[in-house]
């Protein structure tokens, strides 16, 4: 039929679907309006009546068949068949409900698990952000000695002025505030943004307004924004906020408006914005960097383009300020792959994981089928002789697999539904949208597509052999022997299968040997019965630097008077618990140069610290409280840094300059003398590179340090054992600063394993992962051989009765069953040695060719594939030679 | 009666078009047409005529009528369609090919 020939006659088709009824009633009527007149015309012929009538539906050959053949006629087939179809599959399933309810769990499972992971993926990499048009939205970092980073006020200002580039470009600094609603103080993250912050994400405020040009300018009255986050759970979502005083910091600030729940740009979890307010002195600063900058490019404007003229801007300042900017560069880049980029990673692992796991569960249903479709012959075979077509059997055997499918995908999508709550409240914390995770539509058609693919996939096979089977074939008795093709494909499916496990298994030993080794390295330090707790003084009321130390200093004295506590101290960022600064050193006798500048990160420490966190003094001294202000300013260095600055030397009396500008300006360098050499402590992370770092004495921090960590210090607390004193620890901060919370509360045990939270996560999933799919792949080596037995009983009688024992019949059947589980294994390694390249970024001193592990991982697979073969290899020993031979 | 002869069914596709191209009829008036016409050779039998009829309906090739008939009954009544009619002028080609092949080689003088 020509197509458009065929689109005329689905009115028809169509109207054949609905009005069934109807139709037969027609077709009735049709009819006896034929027989009427057959029996007008025998009767007009001379017949009676009643033999008329009798001889008119003889004629007629069979009412009701001639009916049949005309509904026939009219089907509209496919849809009614199908329903018809699905209806006697589900009749058939409940026929072997041994077989349906491991088909619909390992379904299950496979659904379940590739859904789940799905969603997290959607809401995590996948769903664009809560932004306008996001695809505009950019994040712009300076690019220094190979890598990025934050941009400093000048240069941004610089920027602005001198792009054409971006409809808006505007910036933001996450810092933490003290919140006093109604006296307790809280300390809120939040940043600080000029005015056009929010015109650049193009999102509207739920309520009030964003700031003005005018109030983003030094010296105006304190505004505020806050998130819709703080108006519900800090002020009771009170509807007549906005034009209202909160305490930030300790002092009134108005807030003027109040952003809604998605706006969370930068994926900070951010609760309040208040402008930056640059003063003179910070828009000329072209050397601290510290900003955020986002821009929306100009529609019409590529990005090429825009980066190429970042490019010349970038010569321009690097002319103009050899000092802040030599060899530095700007790099655009879109904002979701800035924020999301590092996941991608570990999502997609995660994702070709579920993914091997659904194949092998398939691949299992497939053997299942192709078990049953043996036994079904016969049933088939009748069908074929009474009148079904080939095609017909296809689909009602597809139909079946269409009602596992979707029943697998039914108790799968619940499954999912709670992996996902189960993974959004145990992942990781630091997973940006993880808790934006949701079963919705698009994961819903997902699971169906894949439910759906999956039936064909394991239905097709079958079902094609099982059609063009011939008749007189299938009725003849089933002999002994083995059929050739149908075994092969199973015993196909089972290698591929023990494969695919193996891949995964390696993944998962490689992740988990990484884990262990991460947990054995040594920190730097002694971290048991340490408690670290964050505190941030405000700007008032502490912006002298005398006033700020002190306070620090009779924090630490009340501290380390309380009961249970053994010694106290304060460190600008105590290790892992996040943060830092660095700064570049130069050493004496080096020329003034960007290159020979040493990056190190900052750690300004009261003189109990070394003590209080037990880090080895390796050379030299600690600090004393006669190091002030008043006598030479001193350091202390990491081994790093001492090999980095002075390789092979000893560091101690060495002098490197660095921190602030001497009495005749920035050029004037001031020296600091090294007094002692301490171990490396690995503050950045167990598994992360120990940098270099200096440690100055909390007397002699320059009065700027105290901008450069926001006037806030880790206060480090080791206790004699026990419970962690909070209350005690925040009394001890409320009585020497009144409304000052101390925040991040938590042991160091804790800090670091927070740190390792989002590499045990991928671990822990991974390896479930592994053993379900080797869970899956015995089961199907444990399938394959059982019915290769029950095939062979014959033979295995007939042996027996010749004379083989029974351990060379075991021996035979564990012989193909480790013959499979070795061909699996074979191709698995060689796959996972090809693949497991893409993990190396995610381990920790482990190659990803690692003998240990790949040796490990196929013993334990050998070993269960083993036993998995030796139940079927005992069941076939006890086949009683004389019933095996009459069986049939 | 003699026994009609055995009628292949794309052939009984093409005769009940042509009788419905003459004019529109109801199922049995086609019947007896076609055993009138052809002076009783062809008959078609009551079990395969709607079978045929309602096949043709589905292709688009009749289209049907509930009409009251003479009788004062409803009954169904076939016209053909415009795509009717050329389906059944291609029918009618085929089988003037194929007959008049088959009568060449039947005509073939033997040795």
């Amino acid at each position: 039929m020509r197509p458009g020939h065929w689109l005329f006659t689905i009115p028809l088709r169509l109207r054949s679907l609905f009005r069934r009824a109807q139709a037969d009633q027609e077709v009735d009527d049709e009819l006896r309006d034929h027989l009427e007149r057959k029996t007008e015309e025998y009767v007009s012929q001379g017949m009676t009546q009643e033999g008329a009538h009798r001889r008119a539906r003889i004629d007629l050959d069979g009412i009701e068949q001639t009916k049949e053949k005309c509904r026939d006629t009219r089907r509209v087939n496919w849809i009614q068949d199908f329903m018809q179809d699905l209806h006697f599959g589900l009749r058939i399933l409940r026929k072997s409900p041994g077989f349906t309810t491991v088909a619909v769990l390992t379904l299950t499972l496979g659904i379940g698990a590739t859904t789940a992971i799905f969603s997290i993926v959607n809401a995590v990499l996948l769903r664009p952000l809560a932004i306008e048009d996001s695809t505009r939205v950019v994040l712009l970092q300076e690019w220094w000695k190979g890598s990025a980073g934050d941009v400093s006020v000048g240069n941004f200002k610089d920027i602005q002025k001198q792009s054409r580039s971006y409809a808006e470009i505007s910036c933001s600094n996450n810092a933490s505030f003290n919140l006093e609603t109604q006296g307790i103080p809280e300390r809120v993250d939040g940043e600080i943004a000029t005015f056009n912050y929010f015109a650049t994400f193009r999102v509207q405020p739920i309520a009030g307004r964003v700031f003005t040009a005018d109030e983003d300018t030094a010296g105006h009255a304190r505004v505020v924004v806050i998130s819709e986050r703080l108006w519900r759970t800090n002020l009771h979502a009170d509807p007549s906020i906005v034009g209202q005083p909160i305490r930030i910091n300790g002092l009134p600030t108005t807030v003027v408006g109040v952003m809604p729940k998605s706006f969370d740009p930068l994926l900070s979890n951010s609760n309040l914005w208040v402008p930056a307010a640059f003063t003179l002195a910070q828009l000329a600063d072209h050397d601290d960097h510290y900003l955020n900058v986002m821009a929306r490019i100009k529609p019409g404007v590529v990005m090429a383009q825009a980066q190429s003229e970042l490019d010349v801007i970038a010569q321009r300042l690097q002319q103009q300020y050899p000092l802040d900017d030599a060899d530095r560069g700007f790099r655009i880049q879109p904002l979701a792959n800035a924020l999301l980029g590092d996941q991608r990673l570990s999502l997609h692992m995660m994702l070709a994981a579920v993914g091997f796991l659904l194949l092998i569960a398939c691949a299992n249903i497939g053997n299942l089928q192709l078990a049953r479709s043996r036994t079904r012959q016969k049933e088939i075979a009748l069908r074929a002789a009474l009148g079904a077509s080939p095609s017909r059997i296809v689909w009602q055997l597809l139909a079946e697999n269409v009602v596992l499918g979707l029943a697998g995908g039914v108790v799968g999508v619940l499954l999912a539904y709670w992996a996902v709550s189960w993974i959004v409240g145990h992942g990781p914390a630091e997973m940006p949208r993880l808790d934006q995770s949701r079963i919705d539509a698009s994961t819903l058609v997902f699971a169906c597509v894949v439910a759906l693919l999956s039936s064909f996939l394991f239905g097709l096979a079958p079902a094609l052999r099982s059609a063009s089977t011939r008749i007189n074939e299938a009725f003849k008795s089933a002999s002994g022997i083995v059929g050739g093709s149908r075994d092969r494909v199973r015993s196909l499916l089972v290698v591929g299968e023990v494969a695919l496990a193996l891949v995964l298994m390696v993944g998962a030993g490689l992740l988990i040997r990484s884990a262990l080794l991460v947990s054995h390295v040594d920190p730097g330090f002694d971290t048991s019965n340490v408690v670290v707790g964050r505190i941030g003084l405000p700007d008032a009321g502490y912006h002298d630097p005398v006033i700020a130390r002190q306070t620090f200093e009779r924090m630490i004295t009340i501290a380390d008077a309380l009961p249970g506590v053994e010694s106290a101290a304060v460190v600008s960022r105590a290790p892992l618990a996040g943060g830092g600064s660095s700064n570049g050193l130069l050493a004496e006798g080096k020329p003034l140069d960007l290159a020979n500048l040493v990056n190190s990160q900052l750690q300004i420490v009261s003189p109990s610290y070394l003590s209080t966190a037990r880090v080895p003094l390796k050379a030299g001294r600690n600090f004393t409280p006669q190091d002030t202000r008043e006598r030479t300013f001193v350091a202390i260095v990491n081994e790093t840094l001492a090999h980095t600055m002075w390789p092979g030397e000893n560091p101690i009396g060495k002098r490197f300059a660095c921190c602030e500008p001497g009495p005749k300006g920035r050029m004037d360098p001031v020296w600091h003398e090294v007094v002692g050499e301490v171990a490396d402590v690995r503050a950045q992370g167990l598994d992360r590179q120990v940098q270099p770092a200096f440690y100055i004495p909390l007397a002699q921090m320059p009065p700027s340090a105290w901008d450069w960590i926001g006037r806030t210090m880790d206060l480090v607390v080791r206790t004699r054992g026990g419970v962690i004193p909070v209350h005690e620890l925040q009394a001890t901060v409320t009585s020497v600063a009144p409304a000052v919370p101390i925040y991040r509360l938590s042991t160091m045990q804790q800090k670091i394993s927070s740190t390792l939270e989002r590499s045990h996560f991928d671990t822990f999933l991974l390896a479930i992962f592994a053993a379900t799919a080797l869970l899956l792949s015995s089961v199907g080596i444990y399938g394959v051989l059982s019915y290769m037995v029950v095939q062979r009983t014959r033979d295995i009688g007939i042996r027996m009765a010749l004379g083989a024992s029974r351990g060379q019949i075991v021996w035979d059947v564990l012989g193909f069953g480790a013959r499979l589980a070795a061909i699996g294994l074979t191709i698995g390694l060689a796959g996972a040695f090809a693949g497991t390249r893409l993990l190396s970024s995610l381990l920790y001193e482990v190659r990803p060719t690692d003998a240990i592990t790949f040796a490990a991982v196929s013993l334990i697979l050998l070993v269960v594939a083993l036993i998995a073969s030796y139940l079927p290899a005992r069941r076939a020993t006890r086949v009683d030679p004389i019933v095996a031979l009459r069986y049939e | 009666m003699s026994k009609p002869s055995d009628l292949v069914q794309g052939t009984l596709d093409m005769l009940l078009l042509k009788i419905l191209a003459l004019e529109p009829m109801n199922g049995f008036a086609v019947s007896q047409r076609l055993k009138q016409v052809s002076g009783d050779i062809l008959q078609v039998s009551d079990g395969s005529l709607y079978p045929a009829l309602h096949k043709l309906e589905q292709e688009g090739w009749i289209t049907a009528e509930w009409k009251t008939s003479e009788y004062g009954r409803r009954a169904k009544y076939y016209s053909l369609t415009r795509v009717g009619r050329r389906q059944l002028e291609k029918e009618a080609d085929n089988w003037g090919r194929l007959s008049s092949a088959i009568s060449r080689v039947i005509k073939l003088k033997e040795a």
